[in-house]
C-alpha cells in the first residue's frame, strides 16, 4: 500500500465513523473471546507439559473388567506396593509414586488443612524437579518432609527452613518432621496438587505388607519411564503374567479381571472426567465460532460497502486504473483493519481476563511473546481472506454498469445471496449459541435445586470426623456433645455422606438360584438413625431399628445372618419386581443377609454419576471411617459454632472440616456452572456481534436504498410497506438460520445432557424460545433504520445518489 | 379538478434560504395536457413533486376535488399516490433488483382496492407501450428510450387520474422522444390529466396548455392555438 491508499483508509475509517466502529469492534470482541478462551483451552491442555522429558513419563492404570459393579473400568490409582512389585519383576525399571494429598500441620496445638502426600523417594529426580533449597535425597530419610516453596513461605517466613522441624499429622496423627528440601512450586497446569512431601512409612508386619501388595488396593499413583514404543510394548505385553503371579488377593483369574494400561501423563489431566474435555472442547469451539462470526461480518459489512463505494471505483478504472490495483487496495484496506481490530482485541482481552478469571474460577495471563506473533499472522492471514471477496466483487464492477445505475449495487443478485448466506451462518450459530446457553443454564440450574433423595436443607456434615487421629472413645464423647447442641435434631455416622466420604466399598452379592458371585454393589455401612437424620424416604418394608437383633451387623459382618436395607436401582440388579417383592428375601450365598427394606435412591455426589445399586448395613456402634452428619434447624452458624467448640475439646489440634449439604455439592456443582457461564459469556458476545453486524448491514443496505425507497413511495407505498420491506428482507435469512441452529444445538445438547445422570430433558422450548429471541434481536436492530428510511421525504430521496 | 392556492416552497438550509416556489397559484382541469417551461432551478421539479405530493409545500393549499392535499397525513398521502398519481422521471428510475415486468407491477403493488387479474393488466400496460418482448429483462439490459416506456407503463398500469411527467424526454435522442410523446398524447387522448415539465418546445407544443415559470413564480400561461 501507498501513501495515498493509506491516507484514503484513513479517511475512509474517520468519515464513516459508524462503519469503522461496527468493523473495528466487532472484529475486536470476536478476536478478545478468540484469545481468551483460546488461553484457556491452552491451560487445559498444557497440563505436566512442562515437565522435562514427559513424553516418556507414563501412568499405570488399573483397567477393572467387572461388568456391572461400579468399580468397572479403569481407576487410575494402582497399590503403592505396585512400585516395588514390578521392580522385583524388571530390576531395570526406572518408575516412582506418590499416595493422594491430604493431612495438616500443626502449629501451636492448632492445625492447618495442608496437602501432605507421601511419595517414593525418587520422586523429584523423576520428575526432575528444581529445588529451591536442601537435599534432592531428602525423602530417604524416613522422618524429613520436603516443602513447596509456598509452603515454606508459610511455616517459615523468616528464615532458612532447612533443619526445621514442622508438626504434621496424616496416618498417625501428630508427627516431627525435619525439613530436609524446599522444592520449587509446581506450576498451576499440574496433576500434582502436594505442598509437602512425606517418604512412605515402610511396614515390617507380614500382614500390612500382604495387603499392601493386594492389586485392589488402590493406594497410590504409579509412574514408570518407557523411552520408546517398544519399551511400552514390552511393558505392557509382561503385565497379564505379572497379574497372575501377584494378584491372588483379587480373585480367581485374576488377569481376566485386572489389567494394566498406561497413559503419557500430559494426557492425564484431560482424561480425569469426560466432562472437562467435552467442556474444553465446546469453549474452544466456542471462541473459534465466535471468531468466524467476526470475521464474517467484517466480510459482509465490508463487501456492502464496498457496494457503496463502487462509483468511486468504476470512476478509478475509467481512469485507469486496473483491477489488480483496485483488489491490492482493498485487500490492503483488509489487513490493516483487522490488525487495529487485532490490537483493540488484545486490549479488551486484558481487560476482560480478571472478570473471566473470576467467572471461570481460573488464573490466565496473556503470553505476550506468542500471542502478538500469533495476532500479526491473523491479521495477515484473516484480512486478506476477508478482504479478498469484497475486493474481488468490486473490482469486478463494470464501471459502465455502475455508473449507468439507478442505484449502488451491491455485486449484483449473488453478492446478494452470499451476504444472505452469511447472515444465515452467523444466525445460525447465534441461535445455536442460544440454545446451548438456555440448556446449560436450565441444567445448572436443575442441579442445584433437584431432588437427591434427601432432604438438602439442615444438614450440617463432618468431614474429619474420621481423621486417623481420632479415638473411638473421643468420637464417642463427640457425637454425644453433638445430640446436646439445642438446634441439633438428629445425629448420624456412617461411611457415606453428603458429597462423598473418600471410601468407596462393595460387594457381590450372591443371589439365590443363580451361579456365579452376582451384582458388585455399593455397600454403605450406617450408624442409628441414618434413615432418619438424611430424611431419606422408604420405599418398601422397613428401616433399621435397634429393637430388631438382627439388624446389627456390629458381631456378625463376617458370617451374614443380619438384616439389609437396600436402594430402588439395586431391586432389578438383584433380580427382585418389585420393591415389595425384594422384602424378606435372602440373598449373599453363604454369608446370607435378609432384605427387610427399600429406600429411595439417594445422589451423595455429582449429578453426573451414576447412582449405582446400594446395599446399607447398620453397625449401631460407629462404623469404622464413618463421617458425621447432623440435622439442625434454623442458621447453621451457631450450629456451627457448638460445633466447633466440642470439637476443640475432644479432638484438639485436629482440623476440623464442617460443611452444609450446599458447601459440600458445591464442587460438583461448579466446574458445570463455570463451563456454562462462560459459554454464556462467549455466547453472549458472539450474539453481540452478530447483532452488530446485521445492523451495520442493515444500515447500507438502508442507505442504498433510499431511493428505491422514493420510488416506491412515489408509487404510493406507505411508511408501513417500506419498514415491512426493510425488514423482511432480514426475516428469511434469520428464519432460515433457524434450520442451521436447531440440528446442531440438539445434537450438541444431546451430548451434552447425555454426561449427566440427572438431567433435564430438551425441551422444544429452548428451541422456540432462542429463534423467537433472535428474531426480535433481528427485527429491534433493523427497526430503528427502517423507520426512519421509511420516514424520508419521496422527493429527496430521489435525488438520493 | 386540482387547485393550488398561494403554494409556498422555501428549502432551509444552514446558511441560505432558497425559496424553489413563490405564490404559486395553478388550477389544472379533468383531462388536461399542460406542459412547464422554465430555465433550469426555477422551480419546475418543485412545482411537480409538489402536484405529486412527493413534496410539502411550506405554506399554501393543494385542492385536489374537495381535498386539501396540503394537509393531509403521510398515510393517507400514501394512499393517494398509489390510487391517483403516475410518475415519470427523467432518469427513470426502474428498480436494479426487479425485471421489466416486476417493475411494472409495482404500480399496482400499493393499492389496496385493485380488482380482477393484476398479471392482465401489467401485459396490458406493456402492450400500450410496446416493452412487452423485454418484460423478463432487468433495466439495466434496456435502452434509455425501453428503460423510459417501461417508466411510463408502471405509471399507467393502475389508472391513474393524474399523470406527472418530469423531463421524460430529457435523457431521450429524438426519435424515442417522440414515441414517449406519442404515448403520452395517446394516454390525454384517452382521458388522463397530464401535466409534464419540458425544456423541449417543441414536446410542450404537443400539451394543450403551457406555463413559463422563473424564479419559482409563474410567468405566463398559454393555450394552444388550435
Ligand atoms: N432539497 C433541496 N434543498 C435545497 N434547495 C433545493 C432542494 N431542492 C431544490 N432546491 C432548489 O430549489 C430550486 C428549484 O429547484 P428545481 O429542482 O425545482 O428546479 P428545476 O426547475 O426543476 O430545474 P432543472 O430544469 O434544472 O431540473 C433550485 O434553486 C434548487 O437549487
Ligand atoms: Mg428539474
Amino acid at each position: 500500500m501507498n501513501r495515498f491508499a493509506l491516507l484514503s483508509l484513513y479517511r475512509s475509517l474517520t468519515r464513516h465513523k459508524l462503519y469503522a466502529a461496527l468493523n473495528i469492534g466487532g472484529l475486536a470482541i470476536g478476536i478478545a473471546v478468540f484469545i481468551v478462551l483460546g488461553l484457556y483451552v491452552r491451560f487445559e491442555t498444557s497440563y505436566d507439559r512442562w515437565i522435562p522429558d514427559h513424553e516418556n513419563l507414563y501412568m499405570v492404570q488399573s483397567d477393572f473388567n467387572l461388568p456391572g459393579s461400579p468399580f468397572d473400568g479403569v481407576s487410575y490409582q494402582t497399590p503403592w506396593a505396585l512400585l516395588d512389585m514390578l521392580k522385583e519383576t524388571d530390576p531395570e525399571l526406572v518408575g516412582t509414586n506418590i499416595m493422594p494429598a491430604y493431612g495438616s500441620v500443626i502449629r501451636d496445638g492448632a492445625g492447618t488443612a495442608e496437602n501432605i502426600a507421601p511419595a517414593d523417594p525418587g520422586f523429584l529426580d523423576f520428575f526432575r524437579l528444581e529445588l529451591a533449597a536442601g537435599s534432592r535425597d531428602a525423602l530417604k530419610s524416613p522422618r524429613n518432609a520436603v516443602l513447596t516453596e509456598a509452603a515454606a513461605e508459610r511455616y517459615f517466613p523468616s528464615g532458612d527452613p532447612i533443619g526445621q522441624t514442622i508438626t504434621l499429622s496424616h496416618d498417625e496423627g501428630p508427627t516431627n518432621y525435619t525439613v530436609g528440601a524446599v522444592v520449587r512450586d509446581l506450576p498451576a497446569n499440574t496433576q500434582f496438587d502436594f505442598s509437602i512431601l512425606i517418604p512412605i512409612v515402610q511396614s515390617t508386619s507380614p500382614t500390612i505388607i500382604a495387603e499392601e501388595r493386594n492389586l485392589g488396593a488402590l493406594t497410590a499413583l504409579t509412574y514408570v519411564r518407557l523411552e520408546t514404543a517398544a519399551d511400552v510394548q514390552g511393558f505392557l505385553e509382561k503385565m497379564p503374567a505379572f497379574i497372575r503371579q501377584h494378584g491372588d488377593g483379587i480373585g480367581e483369574n485374576p488377569d481376566e479381571m485386572l489389567s494394566y494400561v498406561v497413559e503419557p501423563i500430559a494426557d492425564f489431566h484431560l482424561g480425569t472426567a469426560d466432562s472437562l474435555r467435552q467442556t474444553v472442547a465446546t469453549l474452544g469451539i466456542v471462541g473459534l465460532v465466535t471468531l468466524l462470526i467476526a470475521l464474517t461480518n467484517y466480510i459482509n459489512l465490508a463487501t456492502a460497502r464496498a457496494g457503496l463505494r463502487a462509483r468511486e471505483v468504476a470512476m478509478r478504472k475509467v481512469l485507469g486504473a486496473d483491477r489488480s490495483k483496485v483488489m491490492r487496495q482493498f485487500m490492503g484496506e483488509a489487513i490493516l483493519t483487522v490488525a487495529i481490530a487485532s490490537l483493540g482485541g488484545l486490549i479488551l482481552a486484558e481487560l476482560g481476563l480478571p472478570f473471566v478469571n473470576a467467572t471461570g474460577g481460573l488464573s490466565l495471563d496473556i503470553p505476550y511473546a506468542l500471542v502478538v506473533p500469533a495476532l500479526v499472522v491473523l491479521a495477515i492471514v484473516a484480512g486478506a481472506l476477508a478482504g479478498f471477496y469484497p475486493a474481488m466483487v468490486v473490482s469486478r464492477f463494470q464501471p459502465a454498469a455502475v455508473l449507468a445505475s439507478s442505484r449502488s449495487p451491491g455485486g449484483g443478485r449473488g453478492g446478494a445471496r452470499v451476504r444472505e448466506a452469511l447472515v444465515v451462518f452467523q444466525f445460525g450459530l447465534s441461535i445455536a449459541f442460544m440454545i446451548g446457553t438456555a440448556v446449560m443454564m436450565a441444567q445448572t440450574s436443575y442441579i442445584r435445586n433437584a431432588d437427591l433423595g434427601f432432604e438438602r436443607e439442615g444438614l450440617l456434615v463432618l468431614s474429619t470426623f474420621n481423621d486417623p487421629g481420632l479415638d473411638d472413645a473421643a468420637k464417642g464423647t463427640l457425637m454425644a456433645r453433638f445430640r446436646e447442641i439445642p438446634q441439633v435434631t438428629s445425629v448420624t455416622a456412617a461411611t457415606m455422606a453428603v458429597g462423598g466420604s473418600g471410601s468407596n466399598t462393595g460387594e457381590n452379592m450372591e443371589l439365590p438360584g443363580v451361579p456365579g458371585p452376582g451384582p458388585s454393589v455399593r455397600k454403605i455401612d450406617i450408624g442409628d438413625k441414618f434413615f432418619e437424620t438424611y430424611g431419606i424416604r422408604t420405599v418398601a418394608g422397613r428401616v433399621f431399628s435397634s429393637e430388631f437383633g438382627r439388624d446389627d451387623a456390629t458381631e456378625t459382618e463376617d458370617e451374614g445372618n443380619f438384616n439389609i436395607v437396600i436402594n430402588r436401582n439395586a431391586v432389578p440388579v438383584m433380580g427382585f419386581d418389585s420393591p415389595e417383592d425384594a422384602i424378606g428375601k435372602v440373598v449373599g450365598g453363604d454369608r446370607p443377609r435378609t432384605i427387610v427394606g427399600v429406600v429411595d435412591n439417594v445422589r451423595y455426589t455429582s449429578a453426573r454419576a451414576e447412582i449405582g445399586p446400594t446395599f446399607y448395613v447398620y453397625k449401631s456402634e460407629l462404623p469404622d471411617f464413618a463421617i458425621a452428619t447432623l440435622r439442625f434447624t434454623g442458621d447453621p452458624r451457631p450450629v456451627k459454632e457448638a460445633v466447633r467448640a466440642a470439637w476443640q475439646e475432644s479432638a484438639g489440634a485436629l482440623p476440623l472440616g464442617m460443611e452444609t449439604t450446599d458447601e459440600r455439592l458445591e464442587t460438583f456443582y461448579e466446574d458445570d456452572e463455570r463451563t456454562a457461564r462462560l459459554f454464556a459469556i462467549g455466547a453472549g458476545l458472539a450474539v453481540l456481534i452478530g447483532m452488530v453486524g446485521l445492523w451495520g448491514l442493515a444500515s447500507f443496505n438502508t442507505a442504498r436504498r433510499v431511493k428505491e425507497i422514493g420510488i416506491r413511495k412515489s408509487l404510493g407505498a406507505s411508511a408501513t410497506d417500506i419498514v415491512k420491506l426493510l425488514v423482511g428482507q432480514f426475516m428469511r435469512p434469520v428464519l432460515i438460520a433457524n434450520l442451521i441452529a436447531w440440528p446442531l444445538a440438539y445434537f450438541a445438547m444431546r451430548t451434552w445432557l447425555a454426561g449427566f445422570d440427572d438431567r433435564i430433558t430438551l425441551s422444544p422450548l429452548f428451541f422456540i424460545g432462542a429463534s423467537l429471541v433472535a428474531i426480535a434481536i433481528a427485527v429491534l436492530t433493523v427497526l430503528g433504520q427502517s423507520l426512519r428510511a421509511s420516514r424520508t421525504a419521496p422527493a429527496w430521496a430521489l435525488r438520493h445518489d | 379538478m386540482i387547485k393550488l392556492e398561494n403554494i409556498e416552497r422555501r428549502y432551509a438550509s444552514d446558511e441560505v434560504e432558497t425559496t424553489a416556489l413563490v405564490d404559486v397559484n395553478l388550477e389544472v382541469a379533468e383531462g388536461e395536457f399542460l406542459a412547464i417551461m422554465g430555465p433550469s432551478g426555477c422551480g419546475k421539479s418543485t412545482l411537480l413533486n409538489t402536484l405529486g405530493t412527493i413534496d410539502r409545500p411550506t405554506s399554501g393549499h393543494y385542492w385536489f376535488g374537495d381535498q386539501d392535499l396540503a394537509a393531509m397525513g403521510e398515510q393517507a398521502l400514501a394512499k393517494f399516490r398509489a390510487a391517483q398519481l403516475g410518475f415519470v422521471f427523467q432518469s427513470f428510475n426502474l428498480i436494479d433488483e426487479l425485471t421489466i415486468e416486476e417493475n411494472i407491477a409495482l404500480g399496482l403493488a400499493y393499492r389496496k382496492d385493485v380488482s380482477g387479474n393484476k398479471a392482465e393488466r401489467v401485459a396490458a400496460a406493456m402492450d400500450t407501450v410496446s416493452i412487452a418482448h423485454r418484460a423478463r429483462h432487468f433495466p439495466h439490459q434496456l435502452s434509455g428510450g425501453q428503460q423510459q416506456r417501461a417508466a411510463i407503463a408502471r405509471a399507467i398500469v393502475g389508472q391513474p387520474r393524474l399523470i406527472l411527467a418530469d423531463e421524460p424526454t430529457g435523457n431521450l435522442d429524438t426519435a424515442n422522444g417522440e414515441q414517449v410523446m406519442d404515448i403520452l398524447t395517446a394516454l390525454n387522448a384517452g382521458g388522463a390529466t397530464i401535466v409534464m415539465v419540458t425544456h423541449s418546445p417543441s414536446h410542450a407544443d404537443m400539451a394543450k396548455r403551457r406555463i413559463d415559470m422563473l424564479d419559482g413564480r409563474i410567468v405566463a400561461s398559454a393555450m394552444r392555438a388550435i
